[in-house]
């Protein structure tokens, strides 16, 4: 009966009452997200295939340089995932590397943990600050100790797939502007429950497609800190990372503005845990989506105006990110009213049909993901599939939701410089220095 | 009344005016009640020292127990040295006054050394007994003081003269009479020493976990809150400034704008980079380099003379191995023994039938091992009684002259079968010793068959003199 009168309802609508009625979709997250990525993929994909001998002859240039490659690990209690990076980098294809482990005043085991490794030879440099100084300043230990020619930033619960290294680093030797290349990261524990499923699907929709597309694009606009390559000279000159959080952002906006490429890499391939409770999972969220408001909307919001140093494409970068994150993110609530204004009684139909629309773009967004990661897919990530009619609820309500709440509170209260991740001492800096 | 005595010093005819001189050589002839103390002249410390050992070495109670007074010049006399008497008295301000004052002083010693039963005419060859009657007459808490003198590094004033150049004799023989209940302990210090050598004197360095280099230089990390930049203390310094390389702002207070997290350790030999570097031992004396754990650590200790301990000075320390051969083997007294060898030798006479050997063994350095085991020497005994127990036959006779040396007859065994079950004890206690302990004590043994014209007090005589 609801079907029949669903279709009915459908049916009845002219093309213009139907972008009417459902604008949000048709006018911007079909045309951004599943009509513009279509149009990126559909040429990369062929063209990544035609420029196999590119890859190949950087990858020639990788081997007969050997670089020495600083792997860093900043993080504070994080002793427990250690031995299992450190397993997985024992297994990489690309050998010339070091591991930096920096531990950022825990207060657990780890300094034992990683004591141990070092002794085994697993760890080439252990530095453990007795006093907690925050992700920036252990990064920034990490990289003082570091020798390699390139700087591989990763989280400690994370492991990388066995040609990581290697690949990651094919984009330095196939142009030298490139500054910084984003790896991919993918959900390590997917399996664990629907909270993670669902990070599964939303990190190969936003990072392996859409910073596939962005990279493309020219607009990429961040580099994850779970995984993400640098070159030496470009880190010297910026002299590491930038009080967090949201540093990893903060930092590809710098690297940006020296005027090098940031490009992305979906073939190097980092498994990284996430979140398994929606709690913990929304506070995660909170910390960076307010990132966006602090680093974006304040502390580069130099990109956005017009002097000697303007950059179409940085412009572009921040822009699209302000634009359909915090912008658009008020559109559905003017939305919601619009629709109640118009005729309350279609509410129902309206969310129906919002949430078939949106579940079919998933789709396709999902279909664009295994096209062009298809090699590196397992048969599990293709089973993700199942929990597509979720995402549109958590994306469009849970995580929208998070997202509000944190721009607001970042907004009225600058809730980042309260956040617990820095200590305070660095916090009361970063709030009186208004960084 | 008693008197002080000065010890005429053998290079000098150097005296002192109005008090008794003596020879160090007649110090044994003289009455000992008359003896308050002996003086000794310290114008050449080396040569007062010197007569101060031979004092001290001296086996008669009634001259190494006796109160020694220094007789002193300068203060430039070595401290070790110094607080070696039982006093010192100022050539400046000696006068007769002083030594009767001493006298009165050092009467409580007297009169202990003087109840001692066999004060007299005993001699005390056991060096732990010394130390413990020494100890026990002075009625004092035995206290270490530290010393660059001795390998040691610390010494026991009073007890230094008893041991001469064995000076890690000192450490042991107290920790085998404390081990014994004689002595009570009271923790000072703690300090290691050589595994090696035994010298206290190691120099503990910090060195790189991965090439062993003790060229090694270090610096504290400065965290610089504003701009997250984490560097090294050079890495800020700019004249006598503290200036961040990242943001240029010149670091103010620490804990307000920054701060020190942590100090890295750079090898200047291997490059490498750690905090945690390598706690190596180099001895100053023998050289050898170790890791402090395999080096040997022991607590510095003061002494006072427990109850048991106090009785035993008085009535002589148990024999601990006679002790545990007694109650293994059943010991007989040196006067049965003799009974039972008369019996023996009737026997053969008259049956002209049998052969018995009579073993004589004895053991050298015993009181070393005493040493060198400390707490552990019952264990030790009691393994070579079972080896006397494995060897010996229960027709066997065994007596003990003392804790070293022992007289066996072996009833019904030629004197070419107790050769062997000689040879199975020394190899015994060979074994024993060389397995466990690195230590071999030396073990003499005379065999000779009993017969009627055998005279045992020659035999014994003959065994005890000749094997030295």
């Amino acid at each position: 009966m609801i079907i029949e009168d669903l279709i009915k309802f459908i049916t009845s609508l002219s093309p213009g009452q139907m972008v009417a009625y459902f604008w949000p979709f048709f006018l911007l997250d079909m045309t951004r997200y599943v009509f513009l990525d279509f149009i990126v993929i559909i040429f990369y994909v062929p063209r990544r295939i035609l420029h196999r001998h590119k890859y190949q002859q950087a990858r020639n240039l990788l081997y007969k340089e050997r670089p020495l490659v600083s792997v860093i690990v900043p993080g504070k209690n994080e002793g427990k995932h250690i031995p299992k990076l450190a397993d997985s980098l024992s297994k990489q294809t690309y050998k010339n590397f070091e591991l930096v482990i920096v531990d950022d005043g825990s207060d657990d085991d780890t300094a034992v943990i990683c004591r141990e490794l070092e002794k085994q030879g697993k760890i080439d440099c252990f530095i453990r600050n007795e006093i907690r100084g925050g992700k920036a300043s252990a990064a920034n230990t990490a990289f003082r100790y570091s020798k390699g020619k390139y700087i591989v930033h990763l989280d400690a619960d994370s492991h990388l797939a066995l040609d990581s290294i290697e690949t990651i680093l094919l984009p330095f030797y196939m142009d030298n502007n490139i500054g910084a290349v984003g790896g991919d990261v993918r959900v390590a524990n997917a399996e664990k429950d629907i909270v993670t499923r669902l990070q599964a699907i939303e990190y190969l929709k936003s990072i392996s497609t859409g910073r596939t597309v962005s990279s493309e694009m020219g607009i990429l606009r961040i580099i994850a800190g779970a995984h993400g390559a640098f070159r030496r000279d470009v880190l010297e000159r910026l002299h590491g990372w930038d009080v967090g959080p949201g540093l990893d952002g903060d930092i590809t906006l710098k690297i940006r503005k020296l005027g090098f490429r940031v490009v992305h890499e979906p073939m190097a391939i980092c498994y990284t845990n996430v979140p398994e409770k929606f709690r913990i999972l929304a506070k995660q969220r909170f910390r960076w989506d307010r990132s966006m408001i602090r680093f974006r909307v304040r502390k580069h919001r130099d990109i956005l105006m017009p002097s000697a140093n303007f950059s179409l494409t940085n412009f572009l970068a921040s822009a699209e990110n302000i634009f359909f994150n915090l912008v658009l993110d008020a559109k559905w609530w003017i939305y919601v009213v619009q629709m109640v204004i118009i005729n309350p009684s279609l509410l129902g139909y309206i969310f129906l049909i919002n949430f078939i629309l949106y579940f079919l773009a998933n789709v396709v967004e999902f279909i664009m993901a295994c096209v062009l990661l298809h090699s590196s897919l397992r048969r599990k990530d293709y089973a993700l599939a199942f929990f597509l009619p979720l995402i549109p609820i958590y994306t469009g309500l849970f995580l929208r939701t998070v997202r509000t709440y944190a721009y607001i509170m970042e907004f009225i209260h600058g809730a980042s410089y309260y956040d617990k991740w820095n200590p305070w001492k660095v916090s009361r800096i970063a709030k009186e220095e208004k960084l | 009344m008693r008197q002080p005595y000065y010890i005429q010093s053998a290079n000098s005819e150097i005296s002192c005016a109005g008090i008794q001189t003596i020879a160090q050589d007649e110090l044994q002839n003289i009455n000992s009640d008359d003896v308050a103390y002996w003086l000794i002249d310290m114008r050449i410390w080396t040569e007062g020292w010197e007569q101060l050992c031979k004092i001290r070495r001296n086996l008669a109670p009634a001259v190494y127990l006796k109160p020694v007074l220094f007789l002193i010049d300068s203060d430039t006399i070595p401290q070790e040295i110094v607080t070696a008497s039982d006093g010192n008295i100022h050539r400046s301000s000696c006068d007769e006054r002083i030594l009767e004052d001493w006298v009165s002083r050092v009467e409580p010693i007297n009169q202990w050394i003087e109840h001692l039963p066999n004060a007299k005419v005993g001699s005390d060859a056991n060096i732990a007994f010394k130390v413990l009657r020494i100890i026990t007459s002075r009625n004092v808490e035995l206290e270490p003081i530290t010393t660059i003198r001795r390998h040691s590094g610390y010494v026991y004033p009073l007890l230094e003269p008893m041991f001469g150049k064995r000076d890690t004799g000192v450490l042991e023989t107290l920790a085998f009479l404390e081990s014994q209940h004689l002595l009570n302990g009271r923790f000072i210090s703690s300090a290691h020493f050589c595994s090696h050598c035994g010298s206290a004197f190691l120099n503990f360095k910090e060195s790189c976990p991965q090439c062993s280099s003790d060229d090694i230089r270090s610096d504290e990390l400065i965290h610089h809150f504003k701009c997250a930049y984490t560097a090294e203390m050079a890495d800020f310094r700019t004249g006598d400034r503290l200036v961040c390389p990242k943001c240029e702002r010149e670091l103010k207070h620490i804990g307000v704008d920054y701060d020190k997290p942590s100090i890295v350790y750079h090898c200047n030999q291997c490059s490498h980079t750690f905090q945690d570097p390598k706690i190596m031992t180099a001895c100053y004396n023998c050289g050898r380099t170790a890791e402090p754990e395999h080096q040997e650590a022991r607590s510095i200790l003061a002494y006072t003379v427990s109850a048991i301990g106090q009785n035993a000075a008085d009535y002589g320390l148990d024999a601990l191995f006679t002790n545990i051969l007694d109650h293994e083997l059943h010991l007989f007294s040196e006067h049965a023994f003799r009974d039972f060898y008369r019996i023996e030798m009737s026997r053969i006479e008259r049956y002209k039938r049998s052969t018995s050997s009579l073993v004589m063994i004895r053991f050298h350095d015993l009181d070393k091992l005493y040493i060198k085991l400390a707490g552990k020497a019952r264990e030790v005994f009691y393994e070579l009684s079972t080896i006397f127990k494995t060897v010996l036959r229960q027709s066997d006779v065994i007596t003990a002259k003392n804790e070293t040396i022992f007289f066996v007859i072996m009833t019904e065994t030629s004197a070419k079968h107790a050769e062997r079950a000689a040879e199975r004890l020394q190899e015994g206690v060979s074994a024993l010793f060389e397995n466990n302990l690195d230590f071999k004590p030396a073990m003499s043994v005379r065999i000779r068959e009993i017969h009627p014209k055998l005279d045992i007090d020659a035999a014994l005589e003959d065994f005890l003199e000749n094997d030295n």
